[in-house]
């Protein structure tokens, strides 16, 4: 008996994975129907997974979420490792512009940088406006890993 | 081929999450746990599961990123953390499943179906031996959940799940879930393809929730066992005795209580299919 056809039907499986993660375009001779749900199936547990790694920035996306998180998953392969801190990053950078993140998020998001950071000493900050006003300072030390202070930002009043 | 026969039974059981420690550490009545090998660490066990172990529960691993069915020979880096998973737990089986989960480098996140073909078994066939040779303990399939299908299946599933397990001498994890699933999407009876299953080659059966969406069935894990999967927990029991029946619950977690019911209600489906088979 021959050897299967290993290199064959892993391209064809690499056809139908490809498909179903960029949401369309299947290989011939599949229910689009059948693939359009297993493909929302995938990207749907993809992005809860990553809901629940970014509370925060999901909250502040709030409704936009879901369709948010499908358009960038169509564009963009998980991480190898399927870590979803690391992948929540890459969706919060997505934004860009498009939705500037509120607080909760983006103290999220350095939180986030400093966790995922592997290498040396990281040190960011950031100025927050509510409940108060507070400058937030995230470092990420060897030994120590990420550790996190808020300051209250003082009002001083200017000299009449 | 290595044909392994069950010695073991193992009772009622659920699969172990951080989120459902405690709920599963004060149920009453269970004989073991399922971990997902790849949320173990290389070294340290779950202090839960350590407990269970303590307590005399039976852990047994069970792996989601072997990619059995892939077009690669299953990686040797992977093998071995769920050997060594099964070592420490002192597991009298693991399973995974009949799936692949990454092509051309790149993951799915999730079990995607193979094609039911006899290239696709000799395939899974080969992925399996390496599989066994390198596990110190038998190993169990199990039959995914599968919103598409392939074209061109040359056999239906009972059929190729039947001669996969014939010919690598693997058992069989039998998930009624999935089975209703399968049935519910793809248009066939759910009862008529289970009994064609090699229901003597069971090493034990998973039973988890789900929800139908958009007129589709989808596995959650997230959702309630619905009403079809405990009849066929009925109808299996009243066909033949299985080793274990384990809930899956992996997302939107119930209150403790609506755990211990649905435990309550998957007995109680074993109780009346096990009575009926005994009296007939």
């Amino acid at each position: 008996m021959s050897a299967p056809d290993r290199e064959g039907y892993g391209a064809r499986q690499a056809q139908l994975l490809d498909a179903l993660l960029r949401g369309g375009d299947y290989p011939a001779g599949f229910v689009a129907a059948q693939a359009d749900a297993a493909g929302r199936s995938l990207r749907r547990k993809r992005a809860r997974a990553v809901a629940q790694a970014w509370p925060a920035l999901a909250l502040h996306l709030g409704g936009t979420f879901d369709a948010r998180f499908d358009a960038f998953a169509r564009a963009v392969d998980a991480p190898a490792s399927g870590d979803p801190l690391r992948d929540g990053l890459a969706f919060a950078r997505s934004l860009g512009h498009d939705a500037p993140l509120g607080d909760d998020a983006r103290a999220e998001l350095l939180l986030a940088r400093a966790a995922l950071c592997r290498r040396g000493v990281w040190v960011r900050a950031a100025r927050l406006r509510r409940p108060y006003a507070r400058l937030l300072v995230v470092a990420r030390v060897p030994w120590l890993g990420v550790v996190h202070r808020s300051f209250a930002c003082l009002r001083v009043a200017s000299p009449r | 081929m290595r044909t392994t026969s069950v010695t073991w039974q193992l009772g009622q059981g659920a699969g172990w999450r951080p989120q459902l420690d405690g709920a599963l550490a004060r149920a009453v009545g269970l004989g073991f746990l399922e971990v997902v090998a790849e949320s173990i660490g290389a070294h340290d066990l779950p202090a839960g599961v350590a407990a269970a172990l303590g307590r005399g529960l039976q852990v047994v691993p069970h792996g989601v990123s072997l990619s059995l069915g892939g077009a690669e020979r299953p990686d040797r880096a992977r093998l071995a953390h769920l050997a060594s998973v099964a070592e420490r737990v002192g597991a009298p089986l693991v399973s995974e499943h009949i799936a692949f989960v990454r092509a051309d480098g790149r993951e799915s996140g999730h079990l995607l179906p193979v094609p039911r073909t006899y290239e696709a078994l000799e395939i899974l066939c080969e992925n399996v031996a390496i599989a066994q040779d390198a596990l110190p303990v038998p190993l169990a399939l199990e039959h995914v959940a599968a919103l598409v299908q392939w074209p061109g299946a040359e056999m239906d599933e009972a059929t190729f799940v039947g001669e996969l397990i014939e010919r690598t001498g693997a058992l069989l994890l039998l998930d009624l879930s999935n089975l209703y699933a399968n049935a519910h999407n793809h248009g066939y009876d759910a009862l008529e393809s289970l009994v064609r299953f090699p229901l003597d080659r069971i090493a034990y059966v998973h039973v988890g929730g789900g929800r139908v969406r958009d007129g589709v069935y989808h596995d959650t894990h997230a959702d309630p066992v619905v009403p079809g999967v405990l009849a066929l927990v009925e109808e299996l029991f009243a066909l033949t005795d299985a080793p274990g029946i384990l809930l899956e619950r992996d997302d939107d977690f119930p209150p403790e209580a609506e755990l211990v019911a649905e435990l309550r209600a998957i007995a109680d489906a074993v109780r009346r299919g096990s009575e009926h088979r005994v009296r007939t």
